[in-house]
């Protein structure tokens, strides 16, 4: 009960600072803190799979770089001047091509239907689903396991990144989706250096731990850890342990095509980059650090990992260093502190607990 | 044989063979509905991997399995426990980081699909039926305990009590007492004599001592196959099995 009682006001006390921090910042932190708050989407979708199912994915940055794209691709064409086609295919075609979408360059169709807004925007989470359950279909029928999972979810977000850089006529290659309108929904403008945007991000993010704790609370939630536990027991109880792997696989890729989506409107640009090997254990850290199998905990682990690194990151001395403090911080956290900084404040909760029952039977 | 009027499990020439040398040959079972049948043999007799067999771990390299009128041969696992088939393993296989009454509520509850349980709730209290299967097995009083905090004579207990949370057809148990002190060991043949008419039980067991207190129909497995059956008393006398294990004062020390 206690418990409880500390974990409901943790979340207030999180959501109200993040509500209120727009008040004093200035514009450019203000889209800074956006992007961690991103990154902390991230975190939670890690924790969702990993800290809950045991389900490591190591190639979480190839669904987050898709729901990235997939809004890039269509903010791309709400620019005037990428109309009818946009400038990466106009530097990258045959010249005697039709200046049209169908056809300028080997693919480019594939963009059309992404001139819809709300295209590109179902796109960002239904298509990184979509690949999760094909990927995951194959990988988790063969009774892939463990560190295995993360071996094949790892090489695939590599040949993501490939395919991208490989395909520049299509997909704007190395450089990426740089020239972007802003998110425009219905006459209204979301500006990345404003509370809009921040806003969009905060609320996305309460609104994805809500229903993940939701989730997770309840019976499948249950099943999830059950299985993390003793994967064969579960199953000689009668459960189909690959379905539930698939289903909170493609749950938290889902949310990290949510995420992925909301870090073009915050950052402004999609590239190949958020698919690098780097960036998806990056995510890794920022859950373990806060702890994996905590969703406020894997939250602000991504949000205190990152706002140190960007205090590094200005520092001349630290700014080429800082991998491999992140590095050193992992291999601490796995070896001290298992369960992070959430497994930290449980512990000590269940110190007090364990205090408060010995007094009680000592003086009842 | 004795062929059992109106068998709940039966196999049909089962056998497993591992880089081709059988582990597991012939065996023809049958086992009735409500019958408590104890199967010992020496180590590597094949007993585990029989059990392995039934409860889908190991696929058969020949025969059927038959549970009533259903052949579930190579189903899978998961498939095999919820057409009714119960396995509690040797070493205690629980969910440790998890509470008993969560194991239970895992065990007990019967939807096992992904799609009954997206939005199902849990409840913070036992269910009636979770009580009762805890209070038969002893475990009322640690029921907000973690499984990593419990005796291994507990462990063993609040595995058996979720196999019987499935509601199993039948129940396959690994040696049941092992590990346990003598106290721990009476309970557990207690419990098994009390589950014995409402459940049919199928127990591998090393110790005779135990057998003799549990037991009325002993499968005695040697190099895979089934050597004998019959009551203690006639496998302790019978001629091939006392040959098997150089002397009846070998069986009652195996």
């Amino acid at each position: 009960m206690k418990y409880r009682i500390v974990s409901a006001a943790a979340y207030i006390a999180f959501f109200a600072l993040i509500f209120l921090l727009p008040l004093f910042l200035n514009g450019f932190w203000v889209n800074r803190v956006a992007i961690y708050l991103v990154y902390s989407i991230c975190a939670v979708a890690i924790s969702m799979s990993w800290g809950y199912a045991g389900v490591l994915n190591l190639g979480q940055g190839l669904f987050f770089g898709i729901g990235a794209y997939m809004l890039a691709m269509s903010l791309t064409l709400a620019l005037p001047e990428n109309n009818p086609v946009p400038e990466l295919m106009l530097l990258n075609m045959e010249p005697d091509a039709v200046r049209d979408l169908c056809c300028v360059t080997p693919g480019s169709f594939l963009w059309i239907p992404f001139r819809s807004l709300a295209v590109g925007m179902i796109a960002a989470i239904v298509v990184p689903i979509v690949l999760a359950a094909a990927l995951g279909f194959v990988m988790f029928k063969r009774r892939t396991a463990g560190v295995y999972v993360s071996i094949i979810t790892l090489a695939f977000a590599l040949i993501g990144q490939l395919l991208i850089i490989n395909n520049q006529p299509l997909t704007g290659g190395f450089n990426g989706l740089a020239n972007l309108a802003l998110l425009d929904i219905a006459g209204l403008e979301f500006d990345p250096y404003g509370p809009s945007v921040y806003y969009l991000v905060a609320v996305t993010l309460l609104v994805v731990i809500l229903i993940a704790r939701y989730l997770l609370s309840g019976r499948i939630g249950q099943i999830l850890k059950a299985i993390r536990e003793d994967e064969a027991r579960a199953r000689y109880l009668g459960y189909d342990v690959e379905n539930y792997k698939l289903f909170i696989f493609c749950l938290s890729a889902g949310v990290a095509g949510l995420a992925g989506m909301l870090f073009t409107v915050t950052a402004e640009f999609a590239s190949p980059s958020l698919m690098a090997t780097s960036f998806s254990i990056s995510m890794v850290i920022w859950a373990a650090t806060g702890g994996r199998a905590s969703l406020l905990g894997a939250a602000i682990g991504a949000l205190i990992v990152n706002f140190v690194g960007s205090l590094a990151s200005e520092s001349a001395a630290f700014q080429p260093v800082w991998p491999i403090i992140l590095g050193g911080l992992f291999i601490f956290v796995v070896l001290v502190m298992p369960n992070g900084l959430a497994g930290i404040c449980k512990g000590l909760i269940e110190r007090w607990r364990k205090r408060d029952a010995a007094r009680e039977e000592a003086y009842p | 044989m004795s062929a059992a009027a109106n068998p709940i499990l039966r196999t049909r020439g089962l056998t497993v063979r591992f880089d081709s040398i059988p582990v597991v040959r012939d065996v023809d079972l049958s086992i009735a509905d409500g019958e408590l049948r104890v199967i010992i043999g020496a180590n590597g007799a094949g007993k585990s991997t029989l059990l392995d067999l039934l409860c889908g771990r190991v696929l058969p390299s020949d025969g059927e399995i038959w549970l009533r009128d259903r052949n579930i041969t190579g189903i899978g696992e998961a498939a095999i426990a919820r057409s009714g088939i119960g396995r509690k393993f040797q070493t205690p296989s629980v969910f440790k980081e998890m509470t008993v009454l969560e194991n239970l509520q895992v065990a007990s509850n019967r939807q096992v699909r992904v799609f009954e349980n997206i939005f199902a709730r849990l409840s913070g209290k036992p269910s009636e039926k979770e009580e009762a299967v805890a209070a038969r097995t002893g475990l009322l009083g640690v029921m907000r305990h973690r499984a990593s905090e419990l005796s291994h004579g507990q462990l063993q207990w609040l595995e058996l009590a979720m196999v019987l949370s499935q509601d199993p057809q039948i129940i396959l148990l690994d040696e049941p007492a092992a590990g346990m002190t003598a106290d721990e060991t009476d309970k557990t043949a207690e419990l098994l004599l009390d589950l014995a008419g409402s459940h049919t039980v199928l127990v591998i067991e090393h110790d005779m001592a135990f057998v003799r207190t549990i037991c009325r129909t002993i499968t005695v497995l040697h190099q895979g196959a089934i050597l004998a059956e019959g009551t203690a008393q006639e496998i302790e006398h019978h001629p091939a099995v006392i040959e098997a294990y150089l002397g009846s004062a070998t069986l009652s020390h195996a």
